[in-house]
């Protein structure tokens, strides 16, 4: 993975003074809170309903287990014992003092951490598929890109003060982990016939009230132009986005009102007094940042498949979870293991110190110390030898962090919602923890299938409830809180918004409602390999409607 | 009172009048109709700089308005007159312009600030910046390269 290098370094540590110094005068009353806003935004602290809310950046996802380590210190000794991994890759401490902030900023660079532009309207933390690097179907690793990406637009003096956040996601492989069809711009790295690599590039997605799918713009930049090309998209962005409505100042109303063949060739018009300026890549650099992230050496462990189909005949939980959360990987010894956070019942995302710790120790003794953080809220090790996953998973049951649910439906998202959130007009997490206590026995969830839960507790749809295969969407009526749910979204290759479904219900009935609706699709499925999603795909609303409303309500 | 700086310190004896004066920073609109030897121009942010290209070379000032705190267009006014036009006259930050966007907006190539903000006008008189002189991507003003990558920059 990257490590910093002395310029890296001291950049950190001269924005940690900088902004021990914006915290100093603020709370001397010399900025106000509105001028000081902006400014802990951009490092990462928030207001929210009861204290200060601090992000820290995940770049890409890639975490060392040193790094997970201090992450878990931060949590112990700063806030109350968890964070709160989130969908953008990033984790979040829910109790820190606005004082000891710059002390936890300092602590995050001893381990080449930071906060920068993890909130606020600029350019945020550049995320990628979780199995970067180590996945099959990749095409490479998009991370060199996004790393690049990270450093150019750190403290960008022309882009600091965008209308609106502005977030780019990256993926490397046609099945798209990174859902890079929801993001301002989503990066679709792949090779041309002469085995060249270069992007798709998409502009435009985003959710929240106006969720829209992004529109490939350029099917295929060269890989020197990356940030030329992005520049272009920024600066006509800045200028033209709105500013007048912050509900409408994503670069995805502006894409909308121009429409994407002008917004198009005013890029292109940009862009051609940018490309071939002082912001061409050179190869030279390119390789220079992907040497970062040589593939790991992996020995040959052949024995771990008679081991592995033993351990899995002796232990079905074993076996479930195997099943469920290891992914093939590009080396045939070895498997991607997802480590779930989201156990029956409990809160999703949220992790301990002490098992962040523990996550931090496994991934040293069978993972090469390396962890990913996906954005459905779980966490990965890239790289484990099939013959360590049963010590693997013993670590892991004992820390409560074997949940063999990945994919499956108590594997949801959810935003923080009203337990936390200043923006909520509705709880997610009890909803979310309902949900899965109702849907936990392993063999209903293995019955049903894939099928993807997403909970947000309000319209800006931090929870991505508008992509989820069921979509829930916290709203506030007459003083009491009331569940929409829509139906048939979806983040991948084949991105689509989904379809409210019907009048809401009140959070005593919103499981059972999900229960009519997987219910349905349990009946009407035409075998166990159509998943939710086809199924919905091929039959549309009314079956579900007719089941949660009735058939004259329906028609 | 509005307090005139720019990196060498507080600017005294500044030409500039309001509009009714004999060097009036006028607007875009009316700039580009004028037939004066010299020009001030105020770029507000739903304008378009470049349309400043057939004068600028009668163009003295630009000043470049932040409306709000919050609002970066004239970041790229800024950019765009200096890298895109090569202009090379005064461009001053006006409005809304507070200490933290200061080192940003030297490093687009704004050189001088009209401020009104009493914390802001102190820590300026004493020339504390709050910049970091490392930077991750090229701009307009001179900075050293080669630092690794050849995105990365640093002060001079």
């Amino acid at each position: 993975m990257y490590r910093y290098d002395e310029f890296d370094r001291d950049f950190v540590a001269g924005r940690v003074a900088q902004f021990r110094d914006q915290v100093e005068r603020r709370l001397k009353g010399e900025i106000s809170e509105d001028a000081f806003k902006p400014l802990r935004l951009m490092n990462g602290v928030y207001l929210q309903l009861h204290a200060y809310m601090l992000r820290i950046a995940i770049p890409y996802g890639t975490l060392s287990s040193r790094q997970l380590r201090m992450l878990a210190h931060i949590a112990r000794k700063y806030d109350r014992g968890y964070g709160h991994f989130t969908t953008r890759q990033n984790i979040q401490f829910n109790w820190p003092k606005l004082a000891d902030v710059p002390d936890i900023l300092a602590d995050l660079a001893s381990v080449e951490m930071h906060s920068i532009q993890t909130s606020g309207n600029c350019i945020r933390n550049v995320t990628a598929d979780h199995f970067a690097g180590a996945a099959a179907d990749e095409v490479a690793d998009p991370r060199p890109y996004a790393e690049i990406l990270r450093q150019w637009s750190s403290i960008h003096p022309e882009f600091s003060f965008l209308p609106r956040k502005f977030k780019i996601a990256i993926t490397a492989a046609e099945n798209d982990r990174a859902a890079i069809q929801t993001h301002d711009i989503g990066l679709h790295l792949k090779k041309n016939a002469a085995g060249e690599i270069g992007f798709g590039v998409y502009v435009g997605g985003g959710q929240g009230r106006t969720p829209m799918v992004a529109k490939l713009i350029r099917d295929f930049l060269p890989e020197k132009h990356l940030l030329s090309y992005i520049t272009a998209i920024m600066r006509v962005y800045n200028l033209h986005g709105r500013r007048d409505n912050k509900f409408k100042a994503r670069i995805k109303i502006l894409v909308h009102e121009t429409g994407v063949e002008e917004l198009t060739r005013q890029i292109d018009a940009e862009w051609e007094h940018l490309k071939d300026t002082n912001l061409t890549l050179p190869e030279a650099d390119v390789a220079a940042i992907t040497a970062y992230f040589a593939p790991p050496e992996l020995k040959d462990r052949a024995e771990g498949w008679g081991q592995l189909a033993a351990w899995k005949k002796a232990d079905p939980d074993f076996a479930r979870w195997v099943q469920q959360n290891v992914r093939p990987h590009r080396h045939p010894d070895y498997g991607m293991v997802t480590i779930s956070l989201k156990p029956i019942g409990g809160i999703p995302g949220d992790a301990s110190d002490a098992q962040m710790d523990a996550v931090a120790d496994l991934a040293d003794e069978f993972a090469l110390g390396e962890i990913r953080v996906t954005h459905e809220q779980n966490l990965v090790l890239p790289h484990v030898a099939l013959a360590d996953l049963e010590p693997l998973y013993r670590g892991l049951v004992a820390h409560g962090l074997a949940t063999a649910n990945s994919g499956l439906i108590t594997d949801i998202i959810a935003c923080p919602g009203l337990d936390y959130c200043a923006l909520a007009n509705a709880r997610s997490i009890p909803v979310a923890q309902e949900i899965s206590t109702r849907f936990g026995a392993p063999e209903r969830q293995a019955e049903i299938g894939e099928l993807k839960i997403k909970i947000s507790g309000c319209i800006n749809a931090c929870g991505h409830h508008h992509v989820g295969h069921i979509g829930i969407l916290g709203v506030e009526k007459k003083g009491g809180e009331l569940y929409q749910i829509t139906l048939g979204g979806s983040a991948d290759e084949h991105t689509s918004i989904g379809e409210i479904v019907g009048r809401g219900f009140e959070p005593e009935r919103i499981t059972d409602a999900i229960e009519t609706i997987v219910d349905t699709y349990l009946a009407i499925r035409t075998s166990p390999d159509e998943i939710f999603l086809d199924c919905y795909r091929r039959v549309g609303a009314e079956p579900f409607r007719s089941a949660l409303y009735g058939a004259a309500q329906a028609a | 009172m509005t307090f005139l700086w720019n990196a060498s310190g507080p600017i005294e004896n500044d030409p500039w009048t309001d509009a009714d004066g004999d060097r009036p920073i006028l607007s875009l609109e009316a700039a580009l109709q004028s037939n004066a030897a010299t020009i001030g121009v105020q770029i507000e942010p739903a304008d378009d700089v470049r349309r400043l290209e057939p004068i600028l070379d009668r163009v003295a000032l630009v000043a470049v308005n932040f409306p709000a705190f919050n609002d970066g267009r004239a970041f790229s006014h800024a950019t765009l007159l200096r890298q895109r036009l090569g202009y090379r006259g005064e461009i001053r930050g006006v409005g809304a312009v507070l200490l933290d966007q200061v080192p940003l907006m030297l490093r687009v190539g704004i050189d001088s600030v009209a401020v009104t903000h009493e914390p802001t006008i102190r820590r300026l008189k004493e020339q504390r910046l709050p910049g970091i002189a490392l930077h991750y991507q090229p701009s307009v003003i001179p900075t050293t390269d080669g630092e690794g990558y050849s995105w990365r920059r640093r002060a001079v």
